[in-house]
């Protein structure tokens, strides 16, 4: 059994996600809790870089990896979307 | 001229690298790489995996000093260091604390400490000595090894230093999202600013913010040395940056209406480098002037039968341009793609039957293919793989070829189909397949 979305914005991230990456997959299934890199969705840097732009753009937060929270935010949907609600300006 | 100094013309206190805690002189440079060089286990080929620009620079020059190649693979894929590391016996690699690679004997990098003396004379590297080996893809699946010796990679480093207008007196800083394992990393974010005793950061910045950080770090006449994919994010972000002096791009076209918006974002000139792993930087273009390629000088176009070679003094055998090109009667020339069977995605360029039959290996594939699709928005097109792999699930087969082949030639998406439209011959042609696979993708029935 997945865990199911927290939040309105975690569910309008797995949209997000699914539509800029172009990913074959229901955003609704997506586990909120799973890897985003790697073994998870298997997203790379290319994936990060675009999914980064987006965000920019519909929430106004710009991601950088210097961050030294950057592998944590990176980690999970709802990690992201714990960040974008903490640095959003749109 | 039989060798050429490790370093070009730097005092002792000038800054060499900028690292993430602050800034390397010269001297500490020479000092790290002498004490390193003095640890290196003595073997005759390393793979250097580090992760710093300019750790891998200290370990690329002790290895040099001690007569070691510096092995350069063309993925992180698991298979293909351990490939590597096997076809080349008694190698090692050179790694960093927190990045095991498993079944290859390795060196962790350790935090260099005190600074020596300045040595009474800089080292010296021998032309011919083989500094370093490129890998690039073969058609049969097997990486093909190109040699760089020291000659080759200085030179180029000259030659586009030369026609870039910067002297050793600029004090520029290079600022790079490219990774320095690649060979134009190597050539434009290693070589280029070392021989002219410029300032190369350490970083490998991705994201807008992180280039406009990188970049704000070194002072100087700032160059980035980046790809079309960073620059499109950049202007897209539209973040404001530090003044630059020049942006370098290469390992994909840039088409001249980004070029125009990057120049208007960056407030500066946009040059282009046209080049690949065999022959190293080969040319160069502002491409906002103009789709026409100048050679770097020393660097000569000459048709052999067919096909169209690159020879240059430090080459020891002509190389054949991957690409289709036209050669004006003043030498330069015009770009008109990749030969079929390559393609470059990001910069990484791989022959679609390498990967064809790195899919064929994958257990429970009866048959398969990759294809990429026409370009569209995004900023990097991907590959799309159809294949026949009855019981297998998508998620297995992406798996196996995760370990197989780099991340961003894994195909997106990876259709399951009973079979392939193969014609008569047994041939696949493109248009059938972009047709298959679009009637797949939106789980249309396909024609039988």
């Amino acid at each position: 059994m997945t865990e199911s979305f927290a939040s309105s914005l975690e569910r309008d991230l797995a949209s997000l996600i699914v539509q800029t990456l172009k990913l074959k997959v229901d955003p609704a299934t997506i586990d909120p809790t799973q890897a985003l890199f790697g073994d998870g969705l298997g997203l790379d840097s290319i994936d990060a870089l675009e999914l980064s732009l987006a965000i920019s753009q519909t929430y106004g937060y710009q991601l950088k990896s210097s961050d030294p929270e950057i592998k944590a935010i990176f980690s999970s949907l709802r990690a992201l979307a714990n960040a974008i609600e903490k640095n959003r300006t749109k | 001229m039989h060798d050429a100094p490790l370093i070009g013309p730097y005092n002792p206190e000038d800054v060499l690298a900028w690292e993430a805690d602050g800034p390397r002189t010269a001297r500490q440079f020479l000092s790290d790489v002498s004490r390193l060089a003095d640890s290196l286990p003595d073997r005759p080929a390393v793979l250097n995996l580090l992760s710093s620009r300019y750790e891998f620079l200290v370990g690329f020059a002790a290895a040099m000093l001690r007569g070691q190649l510096t092995l350069l693979p063309q993925s992180r894929a698991p298979q293909t260091l351990r490939r590597i590391a096997r076809d080349y016996s008694e190698s090692y690699c050179l790694r960093n604390q927190d990045d095991p690679v498993e079944g290859i004997e390795s060196v962790v990098m350790r935090r260099q400490g005190s600074i020596a003396g300045w040595p009474n004379r800089i080292p010296h590297i021998p032309l011919d000595q083989v500094a370093a080996m490129a890998f690039t893809s073969g058609s049969t699946g097997q990486p093909m090894p190109n040699k760089k010796t020291w000659g080759a990679l200085t030179a180029v480093a000259r030659a586009t230093g030369a026609r870039l207008q910067l002297t050793t007196r600029d004090r520029a800083a290079v600022v790079a999202t490219v990774p320095h394992q690649h060979m134009f990393g190597l050539e434009a974010s290693v070589m280029l600013p070392i021989v002219h005793g410029f300032v190369m950061h350490a970083g490998r910045p991705l994201f807008p913010a992180d280039i406009r950080d990188t970049l704000a770090d070194v002072a100087g006449t700032r160059i980035l040395v980046t790809t079309p994919l960073h620059l499109r994010a950049c202007v897209t972000a539209g973040l404001r940056v530090p003044p630059l002096g020049l942006v370098l791009s290469a390992t994909a076209p840039l088409s001249r209406s980004l070029a125009q918006e990057a120049e208007r974002h960056f407030q500066t000139a946009v040059h282009e480098i046209f080049g690949f792993a065999e022959a190293g930087s080969v040319a160069e273009r502002r491409t906002t002037a103009g789709n026409r390629w100048r050679p770097l000088d020393g660097v000569r176009l000459a048709q052999d039968q067919a096909a169209w070679t690159v020879q240059a003094d430090y080459l020891p055998v002509p190389v054949r341009v991957p690409d289709r090109i036209t050669v004006d009667a003043d030498g330069q020339f015009i770009v008109h793609g990749r030969e079929v069977d390559q393609i470059n995605i990001a910069g990484h360029r791989v022959s679609l039957g390498e990967l064809n039959q790195k899919l064929l290996e994958v257990e429970g594939v009866q048959d398969g293919i990759f294809f990429l699709p026409d370009e569209g928005a995004d900023l990097v097109t991907r590959l799309i793989a159809c294949v026949v792999a009855p019981g297998k699930a998508v998620e297995e087969i992406q798996q196996a070829l995760r370990r197989s082949i780099d991340p961003v030639f894994l195909p997106r998406p990876l259709l399951l189909v009973p079979r392939l439209p193969r014609n008569g011959t047994g041939k696949l042609p493109r248009e059938a397949l972009l047709m298959f696979a679009r009637r797949h993708a939106k789980g249309l029935p396909h024609e039988t």
